[in-house]
């Protein structure tokens, strides 16, 4: 169990993280939405101890984790950040054998390959494993850089925007396998996401954050609410039900805009 | 490495022949008689040649251990800083190394032990560069890691800085200390230092030692920091260690044959030009080979030609030009 106790950090007078406290539930997709500079991504990062907060704790598993060692933790939580413009020419096989440096630091057993092995299959790239990362698309490298953090076989997941630059066709295959992994292997993910109805599409629950607090957390059908919504992102915002789930639809609000303007042209 | 076979082959070759064209090509063009009948004669010649091939033979294994670690520590540090254009040299180490010497004389005097015993100038020297390389982390490094043509106007600041700050020390400093100085400072490839080739080669085993223990690990950190911190990598630990790493290598280094600006930077680019690999082992490897061809072959055709020019002005010239192109390559993407 993952646990946040008042966590707070600030970039010199800004306040990125204001008092969070949090605890991440297992076995489902956690969706974290809020407006840029919201304070996602800095959270995701404390989370995953790739930034030390300027206060407060995180508890893995009842540790405090600022007591750990990375590699210890590197066994226990995964994350993979958005920056993926690698200048480095490496293969789909050898970026996915990273993941498994934790476990072996870098003399791979046979237990290695056989992780590897099944990261590659179950991503579907084992037949293009040879290929060079900067020979693939878009999407093909995202699930490369899944696989890698699937070869790292831990519990808890955290991905920053895996969606960013993905096309819809690949977003929702990408979304897919990441519930296939709740489901089959009982991981326990996390999602920086901006499209809030992938968000309400494929996660289990969504933490909504806005100027560095947690302002609302529930289930779909709770946050997919206009009032929460229209807070959280200060637009304005409409909500549909499509097929028996809702929808939001955020482009509605410079076209009232115009209405307005037009109908005040009128009169 | 098996696509590559021939290739190392070749390289492997020119290295050692680059070392025994310096070692013996002067006996092919030697104008004098090399080995005369006389009995008495052939013996004060065969005298002056051993002379001559141990004075070489050290002047080479200098060389040697001075471009493995320029090479090798160049490497490293751009897997630190995340580029393929700076270099420990480029962001000035060399020029605070002379800066550091000069300081010591001018708090210690020149006849202070710390200046000369070589042993102790060298410690004290080295701790003095890794103050300096660490604040230099911290403060600059860090925060601008992706803005290659920032950290390059900052080492050529920070090398005309510290060559003014020597500078204006040597000119208030007494004419006799300053004499005894330049025996330390004035070092270069055709003025080598070789007092210190004994504690050199230890050094360099240990900095190699340390360096292919963490091998993986800078593989590992080619994919950047979160990514390396998410797998475990303990990154500003080992970031500490290796600049230490860097710092000593680049004392002993410039120590013993003067400052190289671009040694570091062709070496290190021209294997990564021809692997086309992340792996730092081979890399390091091949990257220490090219090293010593360059130096070592460069100095024994700048020898045979007379002094026409030094090898620093001939590295400097091939590397800047390649720097040139790596920085407008760098920018087009």
């Amino acid at each position: 169990m993952i646990e946040l106790k008042h966590i707070r950090h600030a970039y010199g007078d800004f306040k990125v993280l204001d008092d969070v406290s949090l605890t991440i539930q297992e076995h489902k997709i956690t969706a974290l939405i809020g407006a840029n500079g919201a304070g996602k991504s800095t959270l995701l990062g404390v989370v995953s101890r790739l930034l030390n907060p300027s206060q407060g704790e995180v508890f893995l598993d009842g540790i405090d984790m600022s007591t750990m060692k990375s590699k210890d933790i590197a066994r226990h939580l995964a994350i993979l950040k958005q920056t993926n413009q690698l200048n480095i020419r490496i293969t789909i096989r050898d970026l996915v054998s990273f993941g498994r440096f934790p476990h072996s630091k870098g003399r791979l057993t046979k237990e290695d390959y056989l992780k590897i092995d099944e990261a590659l299959v179950y991503m579907n790239i084992k037949d293009i494993e040879g290929k060079y990362l900067d020979e693939l698309s878009g999407g093909q490298r995202q699930r490369a850089y899944i696989a890698m953090i699937l070869a790292q076989d831990t519990k808890y997941i955290f991905l920053d925007e895996p969606l960013n630059n993905l096309d819809m066709r690949y977003a929702v295959e990408m979304m897919t396998i990441l519930q296939k992994m709740v489901k089959d292997l009982g991981k326990t993910i996390v999602v920086v996401m901006h499209d809030i109805n992938f968000a309400a599409a494929f996660s289990d629950h969504i933490i909504a954050m806005k100027d560095g607090k947690i302002v609302e957390e529930g289930s779909i059908d709770y946050m997919m609410d206009k009032k929460i919504l229209d807070h959280i992102f200060d637009h304005d915002f409409c909500i549909a039900g499509v097929n028996g789930r809702k929808v939001c639809i955020y482009y509605n609000h410079q076209q009232a805009a115009e209405l307005a303007e037009r109908k005040e042209e009128v009169l | 490495m098996k696509a590559h076979k021939k290739m190392w082959i070749i390289v492997g070759s020119l290295t050692i022949i680059s070392i025994l064209v310096y070692l013996f090509f002067w006996m092919v063009t030697s104008p004098y008689d090399l080995f005369p009948d006389d009995p008495i004669r052939a013996i004060r010649m065969r005298e002056a040649i051993l002379n001559i091939l141990s004075r070489k033979g050290i002047q080479v294994l200098a060389m040697i251990v001075s471009a493995i670690l320029i090479s090798s520590t160049s490497l490293v540090f751009q897997t630190m800083t995340q580029n393929r254009i700076l270099t420990p040299s480029l962001i000035g180490f060399d020029a605070i190394f002379i800066t550091v010497q000069t300081a010591i004389v001018f708090l210690f005097t020149s006849s202070s032990i710390f200046y000369l015993n070589p042993y102790l100038n060298f410690l004290v020297a080295t701790i003095m560069m890794l103050g300096v390389s660490l604040l230099m982390y911290r403060l600059i490094l860090r925060n601008n890691r992706n803005n290659i043509v920032f950290l390059l106007l900052v080492g050529i600041i920070l090398s005309t800085l510290s060559r003014s700050l020597a500078s204006f020390l040597q000119t208030i400093m007494d004419p006799e200390e300053f004499q005894s100085l330049t025996i330390r400072t004035e070092v270069s490839i055709s003025n080598m230092n070789t007092s210190i080739i004994w504690i050199a080669i230890p050094m360099m085993l240990i900095v190699l030692t340390a360096l292919t223990k963490d091998l993986k690990t800078y593989d590992v950190m080619t994919l950047g920091e979160p990514q390396a911190i998410g797998l475990g990598v303990s990154y500003s630990k080992k970031m500490n260690l290796a600049l230490v790493y860097i710092a000593i290598a680049m004392s002993v280094a410039t120590a013993m044959i003067g400052p190289i600006s671009f040694l570091g930077l062709i070496a290190v680019n021209a294997a990564r030009e021809i692997l086309k690999t992340y792996r730092h082992l081979p890399l390091l490897i091949l990257s220490s080979l090219i090293g010593i061809i360059f130096l070592v072959l460069g100095q024994a055709i700048i020898i045979e030609t007379g002094y026409l020019t030094t090898v620093t002005v001939l590295i400097s010239m091939v590397g800047g030009a390649y720097m040139i192109y790596l920085v407008l390559k760098e920018n087009r993407t």
